[in-house]
């Protein structure tokens, strides 16, 4: 095992190797932003893109609200939409504010992350001797997302989604399926009129105007990112990661730690794989399934954007519910494949 | 009254996305990438800096085009300032991480596959590369001998000599992990400091491992310090 005599130097020296190691998490954060921002850009412009051609978002509202069907047609999106985590969040954003059914938006959100071409690609070439991962991280992906989605769905919009994004998916949600306390506007009573209702003709954003929205979200999330990185870095640079590998061959403590450390490295889906191949031989394959799941869901990066979204109780459950079934699916995985 | 910033919203978005677009541009030529990245993901970072470049320069035309003076909220200009703010200070202070440090807060990269080491000759395979020929063979007495240039950064270890390392990185410094060969450091030379680069030019050589047995050790016969590689990263 590799380790500096640093930390053991007495006080004198303090100051200096904190000053080191400073430096050494300011190029971490940097490493991690700017790994992250050409990710974040894509998924600026999905979303710009998708305000573009359907304007009304129309085709949201007719993604199905069954709540199983729902999830699943939102992952089933990610096909389509070859962005990572941080790249998600706008685009699942879109989706929800355009009057998405919730399910969905949040099956996109949980799940399009893995389920996209790119992330799959990139997970068969980290680990082509592993076929079972490749079958067992996009299937797992979709349960965690669909848990997800049928466990948020309980807490209810009001409770679960922050209150703009909550105002704009009400503007593109038909009266009827607003409750009369949570209408900021139309007619009490009366049937909506045709021109107020969702179902009116959509108009095509202007050009500048469509610009102007999508460079304030990109400054705004890439904000949020510059948090995220911070935090992460600052994390990694401060606690040694061989405390997390320590336990690698225990089944459960394994998991745990894997997912422990999923959190705090927040590199973006498209790239942990190949993160993983460096620790793959040290861990359980629970463990190493684990980590390719929980990453993408939630980290210490994704924390602050997934706060654009959510309230925090959304945050608290979306963290606990994922945790708790990757834990269960990585246990299951041990009792399968040691 | 509305403050100056609030009043031209968009020169101000302007140069807020400017200034990242300049963040990776300027990442991307001047070798700071080589130091965060591993090299597939370079070009990515290029074209998203151009793409950020190409919407600055038309959020600027929007800024002094006719009649388009905008009036944005404080929630905005706080977004504006904070993130030009930090923007700037990432292109003022470029990274300058400490490998040692950074390698002494990892283990080891265990990675089992031996690649093509076997088919190069012993003085050109890199530190790397006789780190996971010596994993796949585990016999030391195969290679006793065997000439070795290598180069790479002192590592400090515990409890033994310093180690000369690499840092392995798959996708950015945050998944770096090290891999690290021992040398018989000459007698009564003074130590070299953590993180210092250097050259070696040796053989390797049967010694008595720190926990009983033997193991391979670089025995130098020439050691030449130089500066840090441009791309020290390797994959």
């Amino acid at each position: 095992m590799v380790r500096s005599r640093r930390h053991h130097q007495p006080g004198a020296l303090a100051g200096a190797v904190i000053l080191t190691r400073l430096a050494t998490a300011w190029a971490l954060f940097q490493g991690l932003l700017i790994e992250a921002l050409p990710f974040l850009l894509i998924g600026v412009l999905i979303s710009a893109g998708a305000r573009w051609f359907a304007p009304g978002g129309r085709w949201l509202r007719r993604l199905p609200s069954h709540p199983l069907l729902g999830p699943l047609t939102g992952a089933a999106l990610g096909f389509a939409l070859p962005a990572c985590e941080c790249g998600n969040v706008p685009v699942a954003r879109r989706m929800l504010s355009g009057g998405a059914p919730l399910g969905a938006g949040l099956g996109f959100l949980f799940a399009a992350p893995v389920l996209n071409p790119i992330v799959i690609a990139s997970t068969w070439a980290a680990f082509p001797d592993q076929p079972w991962l490749l079958l067992a991280r996009p299937l797992g992906a979709v349960v965690v997302a669909v848990g997800l989605a049928l466990l948020l769905g309980l807490v209810g919009e009001p409770q679960l989604l922050q209150a703009d994004l909550l105002a704009e998916r009400r503007l593109h949600q038909p009266l009827a399926a607003v409750g009369l306390l949570e209408r900021s506007s139309g007619l009490v009573g009366a049937p909506p009129p045709s021109a107020l209702s969702a179902d009116s003709a959509p108009v095509r954003p202007p050009l500048a105007e469509l610009m102007k929205h999508a460079s304030q979200e990109f400054l705004y999330l890439a904000l949020l990112l510059v948090m995220g990185s911070v935090i992460a870095a600052l994390v990694q640079s401060f606690v040694p990661r061989s405390w997390l590998l320590a336990v690698g061959g225990a089944p459960t403590l394994s998991i745990l730690a894997l997912m422990l450390l999923a959190l705090v490295v927040s590199v973006c889906s498209s790239v942990d794989a190949f993160l993983a191949l460096s620790f793959a031989a040290q861990v359980t394959p629970g463990a190493l399934l684990a980590f390719l799941l929980l990453g993408p869901v939630i980290d210490l990066k994704l924390v602050s954007l997934l706060g654009l979204l959510f309230r925090p109780r959304g945050l608290v459950l979306t963290t606990a519910g994922a945790a708790l079934m990757v834990l269960l699916i990585g246990q299951w995985v041990n009792l399968w494949r040691l | 009254m509305t403050p100056p910033l609030l009043q031209r919203a968009a020169l101000w978005r302007a140069a807020s996305l400017g200034l990242w677009a300049l963040v990776l541009l300027i990442s991307s030529v001047d070798g700071r990438l080589d130091l965060l990245l591993r090299a597939v993901f370079h070009p990515l970072v290029a074209l998203a800096g151009l793409l950020l470049l190409l919407v600055a320069l038309l959020q600027l035309r929007l800024a002094f085009g006719p009649g388009r003076q905008e009036r944005g909220d404080r929630r905005q200009a706080r977004t504006l300032l904070l993130t030009a703010a930090i923007a700037l200070l990432v292109l003022l202070l470029p990274p300058a991480p400490s490998f040692a440090d950074l390698a002494g807060q990892r283990p080891r990269d265990e990675t089992a596959e031996s690649e093509l080491s076997f088919v190069l000759p012993p003085a050109q395979r890199s530190l790397t590369d006789w780190v996971r020929l010596l994993r796949s063979q585990p016999d030391p007495k195969l290679f006793a001998g065997d000439p070795v240039r290598i180069s790479g950064f002192v590592l400090p270890m515990e409890g033994e000599s310093p180690q000369l390392a690499r840092l392995l990185v798959r996708c950015c410094l945050a998944d770096a992990s090290p891999v690290g060969l021992p040398v018989h450091w000459p007698a009564g030379q003074a130590p070299f400091p953590a993180d210092q680069w250097l050259a070696i030019d040796g053989v390797m050589g049967l010694r008595p491992a720190p926990g009983g047995g033997e193991r391979l050790e670089v025995v130098p016969s020439r050691i030449r310090p130089i500066p840090r590689p441009a791309r020290p990263l390797e994959p």
